[in-house]
């Protein structure tokens, strides 16, 4: 049976490569912008776990948690809290260093257990003092800054006073100066982006967070990766897109490969017929059709995977995200893929399948 | 090869309609175990109609066809009827083109659910039985059109039938390929004692059958024994 599928295809090469390949252009999309969130869940989880946080506190309703603002009074009522140990204000300025602008630069209180918990490599930790900056590692290899080089943020010159290694991507791919100066420079005096939280031992971070946002309002709790991408309108409006495409790529494909079957089944008859006549049950017949649809869209499925790998790649290019997300590719998204071809298979087999059950072969059989 | 006994065919007052067209009308007609029957009549008189009732490839309006008794579309599935008592072969030899000679021979042995090496030996024994079995892995596209009509008589034979219908199976060839092909199906009939039953206008044909019976605008207008029996 198999040997009849491949060979039916094969014979009609054109056909089934022209209709592989519509599908594969419905699946390399998914696949693309399955590996593109992926990689900005990914993202968000470092953006998560700041400085070793549990969680994160930031202003609701934002479009994407970097542009939240919270009142610099914040701390200090959050520090209050009985499941909180530990709470340390980020400034987070985005787009701001000269040379790499998706480097972040995080405005944060020396003395707050974010600037303690990175490690030095070089140099001495900037402190308070004015026009220092401490600079993570994989930004200063970079742009190829030392201890006392100098650095421009938002149009600002900075000394490099120190380089550090924390581990946390965002963070070794930015750069850390004091709150207050960051408050300055980018105009939000007392103002903050974030609370990052450090629980007490034994809280679980969704139990406190509950209580953070009923006794504050107007800010919601970040706990997990999940819900940072949650919190970015970006990223919702990708889940809604690869929602339509599946949708999309399942009409379209499935009518696509339907129209195959449907005038392949025209041109068989006779040979549909004879199956018949040497005793082929409808069912296999059909199954046969069904078979070949399937056949033809996990063509062009296994195509689409492949392309959609690297346009995961271009899509992260085009989007000018590279140095935030990088597009990763999980079984899961792969399978996702799959998934699509073979009920687009599926779909547009059944009616063909269907039409040839009821195909009575006489007239094809005698045909004189 | 274990030789199958005939079928028994009875033919019941069959009428047939497509349409506003007639094919049948009321044919009554009974194919005695092993017996081989010859059927001529002009073209449209229902030949082929008449066969795919037999074949329970379609279903007769009125009447009712039984093989050994049994009428053939009160079996739950007539495939499967097709598939144990009935073998067909047709004008046109109907062979998939991709498919090898032997490939072709195993068509039917899947539809039947067979095992791949089971398969593979009953086809080659097929082949050999209709003279083909050097030609098993050539396409039909390089067999001549003789051969692949022998090629399609060796599917038809597949799955041991007690009932072969041949509907102008010579229609495609020349004279003396016809004449080999009959020779092929009558020696099979012979050999196997199948119940055969098979349309063709070719005089000679109607001589070497059992009995010869002729078909006009969807009756049976005559039955005559062969000349010199
Ligand atoms: N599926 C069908 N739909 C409509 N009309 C049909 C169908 N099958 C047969 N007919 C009609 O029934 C009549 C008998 O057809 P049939 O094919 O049985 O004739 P035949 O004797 O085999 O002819 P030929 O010698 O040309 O093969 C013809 O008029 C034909 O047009
Ligand atoms: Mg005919």
């Amino acid at each position: 049976m198999l040997a009849i599928i491949s060979t039916n295809l094969t014979r009609r090469a054109a056909r089934t490569v022209l209709t592989a390949s519509g599908i594969a252009v419905g699946v390399a999309t998914i696949v693309a912008l399955l590996s593109f969130t992926q990689g900005l869940r990914e993202t968000a989880a470092g953006l998560v776990h700041l400085g070793g946080s549990d969680l994160g506190v930031f202003q609701a309703n934002v479009a994407d948690p970097t542009a939240s603002i919270l009142p610099e009074a914040m701390v200090g009522r959050l520090a209050a809290q009985p499941q909180i140990a530990r709470a340390t204000p980020l400034l987070l300025l985005v787009e701001a260093v000269r040379g790499d602008p998706s480097a972040i630069v995080f405005g944060a209180d020396p003395r707050g257990f974010f600037t303690a918990s990175l490690v030095l490599t070089a140099g001495r930790r900037a402190g308070a003092t004015p026009g220092r900056i401490m600079v993570g590692e994989r930004l200063a290899a970079k742009l190829k800054l030392r201890v006392g080089g100098s650095v421009t943020v938002k149009g600002r010159s900075y000394t490099v006073a120190g380089i550090y290694h924390s581990g946390i991507f965002f963070e070794d791919y930015g750069a850390v100066m004091d709150l207050a100066q960051a408050q300055t420079l980018s105009g939000h005096a007392g103002e903050e982006t974030d609370v990052v939280v450090r629980l007490t031992e034994g809280t679980r971070a969704a139990d406190a967070a509950k209580a953070i946002e009923r006794a504050f309002s107007g800010v919601q709790v970040i706990t997990d990766p999940q819900q940072a991408l949650r919190a970015g309108a970006n990223s919702t409006l990708i889940s809604k897109a690869i929602l339509v495409i599946v949708v999309i790529a399942l009409i379209v494909g499935s009518i696509s490969v339907a129209n195959t079957m449907a005038m392949s089944i025209m041109e068989r008859q006779g040979e549909l017929g004879l199956l018949s006549t040497v005793g082929w049950s409808p069912t296999r017949i059909a199954l046969l059709i069904l078979g070949e649809g399937v056949a033809v869209s996990l063509l062009g499925a296994a195509a689409g995977l492949l392309v959609g790998v690297l346009g995961g790649r271009l899509l992260v290019s085009a989007l000018g995200v590279s140095a935030y997300v990088s597009p990763s590719i999980t079984a899961w998204g792969l399978g996702r893929g799959l998934l699509v071809g073979v009920a687009i298979g599926v779909l547009g087999g059944i009616y063909p399948a269907w039409r040839v059950t009821r195909m009575t072969p006489l007239r094809a059989l005698a045909g004189t | 090869m274990n030789a199958p006994s005939g079928a028994d065919v009875v033919v019941d007052d069959v009428s047939k309609s497509f349409g506003r067209i007639a094919a049948l009308r009321g044919v009554s007609l009974r194919l005695k175990p092993g017996e081989a029957v010859a059927m001529a009549g002009r073209s449209g008189s229902g030949k082929s109609t008449l066969l795919a009732l037999i074949g329970g490839l379609e279903r007769p309006d009125t009447g009712r066809v039984l093989i050994d008794g049994q009428p053939i579309w009160a079996q739950p599935r007539p495939a499967r009827a097709r598939r144990e008592v009935v073998g067909f072969v047709f004008q046109r030899h109907l062979l998939l083109g991709a498919l090898s000679a032997r490939a072709n021979v195993e068509v039917p042995l899947i539809g039947a659910g067979a095992h791949r090496a089971a398969r593979h030996e009953r086809a080659m024994s097929l082949l050999e039985e209709v003279g083909l079995a050097d030609r098993a892995e050539h396409l039909p596209s390089e067999l001549s059109g003789g051969e692949r009509q022998r090629v399609a008589v060796a599917r038809a034979l597949a799955n041991e039938p007690r009932l072969l219908l041949a509907d102008e199976p010579t229609g495609a060839l020349d004279s003396v390929t016809s004449e080999r092909v009959f020779d092929l199906l009558f020696r099979l009939r012979d050999r196997l004692g199948m119940t055969l039953f098979v349309v063709s206008y070719d005089r000679s044909v109607g001589d070497r059958a059992d009995r010869a019976i002729t078909l006009t605008d969807g009756q049976i207008d005559s039955e005559h024994p062969p000349a010199g029996r």
